[in-house]
């Protein structure tokens, strides 16, 4: 099968909790160059998950048309992000035993071997999103590239990310109405780690944590391939449900409050620092005690890192059984990088490293235009990066279902 | 005792039965006790009337956390809940939710109080959030269906309660903590109706107050003493946590105050601490005023605060002549569910659970941490 050819315009959508962001770019020489970009406020999402399709396909619309309109070109596939509690991830291997006449790995080899992995099923009712590549082992010891190795045993491992069909035929739709295609749907994990990691991070081994508004998706990365993935259904929204709880303020206020005053983590000399709500001490103004707000947050944040770190330990507990995984610096050289729009919040970086014990930093990320280099970025500008680099990826998706269904819906 | 008292002090289930025999030491003569429960063992012979729910379903082994067969149990005691609450005119349930009997039966016992005439005013207690999902459910369920049963119900949430002892406290003194606001309460209401108080105030008044079943109900308690007794005691019922569980009622429009002190408390005294309340909880319709002396108080003030929003009325009264038309759109009090109290702008959206805790609750009610003081 031949790589397909790069197309030269490349449209993503992110879809998230609290904002859709657009991005089109040009494709030059591998690189992208930013044509138009959108970001509107989310309808109809609540805690990552859809509750009113026809307000979320309407923000959809608006931000296709935003950037169609912002380029002049018209756009006619895009590339979704994938992310929070629909998209379920798991591992799975196929494995062939190599046959004995002179114990060297085939490609033929190879390609069984994949094949038998692809066989497995996803669960009922639920459809294969995509696959994406781990390390190939022969006789337990991984390798590259068996091609041309002597050995016994080859098996090699897929992430495979399920979902529900009809999630995801609504999803599908959802941009078919405009007359768009989707061409490929990345996890939004993935993308925010094409952004911010290195190349050298995912050598060493890196944690990517994307915590957004409704969801916190997490990738580990572990001698460049992708190990397992995860999401928590905590978010950003829930720092500012704590606060608004806790002070008996609206929505709007404890936003504000959160941005101004807020942090991760929560300082004995917080406490009886008395600050005001507009400032101006003016009827309808309000004082508070940041150290209130700082104790709110930071224990919801250290909260969600905590589910975070427990999620990563119950999942390599699940590929590994039996062995005692640790999460420290020697499997994770590269640490923590904390990203999306919760990663501004003060202090953020350092609550994570007291949590996981885990250097850690916020990733900003890479790309020409200074306006998206900035943490809650992180997802739209890495479906770009993750679109150019996987564009011929390292193992294309049969034509199978999504193929089938993609028909369906450009009758 | 010839004459029915004038209040029924009724512990329903496990909890309910272990709180109310704690505080019946504590009670004046005028308040009985009842007792039920479907677990034998938590009904000890002496002096409270007790009745065992459900011996045909249960055989005198509790429900084990089912709420169905708390339910199937009280329908079963139906002419003898009726015997209990004939002719009494105030009856106090107080449950814990969240298990089989407490969950289930309740709204069965507060309706056949009701519809023997009685007020009712339920205290209920919420799970911990270390309790699990099943529980925190079945609980949530139990408040909305008790709430239409009663005529007041008083949430009290057991996480809120953990707050307020210091976190290296022994979990015994949690639970003392957890019995002393909701007894404090209780007591206080109890003698409020019992004869020789100074500004009396009689079952039918705090009836008036709680008309509807259904609408939120605002409790708070507070205890001060030393100089200044009075105005501590009304700060501390200000900052009391039933009041400030996320979401509850902040402003009512109907209040029912209760001072009580010892015999060195003037009459200055007590109505800077009615004022001191109703500024903060309102009370602009109606507030109902009772005071008492009570020796054995010394110098300490107790003062309880119970109010409730007043409904809508059914049929718009005709706006009085010159008056402005009220805005007919204009919601007169926003129901708050239990749902809503504890997750906030979550609130009907479905539950998400993490090791067994809704996490759409705050983070610090879970963990019942205790917030700094506002300034």
């Amino acid at each position: 099968m031949t790589p397909k050819p790069l197309p030269s315009l490349i449209a993503v959508i992110d879809i998230g909790t609290h904002k859709t962001a657009s991005l089109l770019g040009q494709i030059i020489d591998g690189k992208a160059r930013m044509l138009s970009f959108s970001e509107r406020r989310t309808d109809g999402v609540v805690k990552g998950t859809v509750t009113d399709l026809e307000k979320l396909t309407q923000c959809v619309h608006e931000v296709v048309n935003d950037i169609e309109r912002g380029s002049g070109r018209a756009v006619d596939h895009v590339y979704l992000s994938l992310s929070g509690p629909a998209a379920e991830g798991e591992r799975v291997k196929g494995f062939v035993a190599v046959p004995a006449h002179d114990g060297k790995v085939t490609a033929k080899d190879v390609a069984d071997a994949i094949a038998s992995a692809k066989r497995l099923e996803p669960p009922s009712g639920r459809a294969t999103i995509l696959y994406m590549r781990q390390p190939t082992m022969l006789d337990n010891r991984p390798v590259s590239n068996p091609v041309g190795m002597a050995g016994k045993r080859l098996e090699v491992n897929f992430w495979r990310v399920t979902m529900e069909e009809g999630n995801m035929r609504m999803r599908v739709g959802m941009v078919n109405g405009m007359s768009i295609r989707v061409r490929d749907f990345i996890l939004a994990s993935h993308a925010a780690a094409c952004a911010t990691a290195s190349d050298a991070d995912k050598q060493g081994g890196v944690l990517v944590i994307d915590m957004g508004a409704g969801t916190t998706d997490w990738i580990l990365y572990y001698k460049e391939h992708i190990l397992c993935a995860g999401s928590i259904p905590v978010g950003g929204e829930h720092l500012t449900n704590d606060l608004s709880v806790a002070l008996r303020i609206s929505r709007e206020t404890a936003e504000d409050l959160k941005l101004r005053f807020g942090s991760a983590m929560h300082r004995d000399t917080d406490v009886n620092q008395t600050i005001w709500k507009d400032g101006d001490k003016g009827v309808g103004d309000q004082q508070f005690n940041r150290g209130t707000i700082t104790q709110v947050l930071s224990l919801r944040y250290q909260e969600t890192i905590e589910f975070v770190r427990k999620d990563v330990l119950r999942r390599l507990e699940a590929i590994f059984p039996g062995h005692a995984v640790k999460l420290d610096q020697n499997m994770i050289p590269s640490g923590v990088i904390l990203t999306g729009g919760s990663a501004s919040l003060a202090d953020a970086a350092e609550a994570v490293q007291l949590v996981t014990g885990l250097s850690a930093r916020v990733g900003v990320p890479n790309f020409e235009n200074e306006s998206l280099r900035k943490p809650e970025y992180a997802g739209v500008v890495g479906l770009m990066t993750a679109a150019i680099t996987d564009a011929p990826p390292p193992v294309r998706r049969p034509r199978g279902f999504l193929a089938q269904l993609k028909e369906l819906f450009r009758l | 005792m010839s004459t029915p008292a004038s209040i029924l002090l009724v512990g329903l289930g496990g909890a309910g039965c272990s709180m109310v025999t704690r505080l019946s030491a504590q009670l004046p003569a005028e308040v009985a006790v009842a007792l039920l429960d479907t677990d034998a063992r938590s009904l000890p012979a002496g002096t409270a009337q007790t009745l065992q729910l459900g011996r045909a379903q249960t055989r005198g082994m509790g429900t084990g956390g089912e709420a169905a067969l708390g339910l199937a149990s009280a329908e079963s005691e139906e002419a003898g809940l009726r015997r209990l609450f004939a002719g009494v005119p105030l009856v106090v349930l107080v449950t814990g939710l969240g298990g089989g009997t407490g969950s289930g039966a309740a709204p069965v016992v507060a309706g056949l109080a009701a519809e023997t005439g009685a007020t009712v005013l339920s205290f209920a207690t919420m799970p911990f959030s270390h309790e699990g999902e099943r529980r925190m459910r079945q609980a949530n369920d139990a408040t909305v269906k008790l709430g239409q049963k009663c005529h007041g119900l008083v949430v009290v949430h057991n996480d809120l309660l953990l707050q307020q002892v210091s976190p290296d406290a022994p979990l015994s003194e949690s639970f003392a903590a957890a019995d002393n606001w909701v007894g404090g309460a209780i007591r206080g209401l109890a003698s409020a109706f019992a004869p020789g108080a100074l500004i009396a105030v009689d079952p039918a008044a705090l009836r008036s107050l709680l008309s509807t079943p259904g609408s939120p109900t605002l409790f708070a308690y507070g205890v001060g003493e030393g100089e200044g007794a009075a105005m501590k005691a009304a700060r501390a019922a200000c900052d009391c946590p039933l009041a400030h569980a996320p979401g509850a009622v902040a402003k009512v429009a109907s209040l029912f105050v209760y001072v009580a002190g010892g015999t060195a408390m003037t009459s200055t005294e007590a109505f800077e601490a009615v004022a001191a309340v109703r500024a903060r909880f309102g009370g602009e319709t109606s507030t109902i005023l009772c005071a008492r002396i009570e020796p054995a108080l010394g110098d300490r003030i107790e003062v309880s605060v119970l109010g409730a929003s007043l409904p809508a009325p059914k049929a718009p009264a005709k706006p009085k002549k010159g008056a402005k038309a009220e805005d007919p759109a204009q919601p007169i009090f926003e129901f708050a569910t239990e749902e809503s109290m504890r997750r906030g702008l979550f609130g009907g959206t479905p539950m998400t659970f993490i090791d067994g805790q809704d996490v759409d609750v705050p983070a610090y009610i879970r963990k019942a941490v205790r917030l700094p003081p506002s300034p």
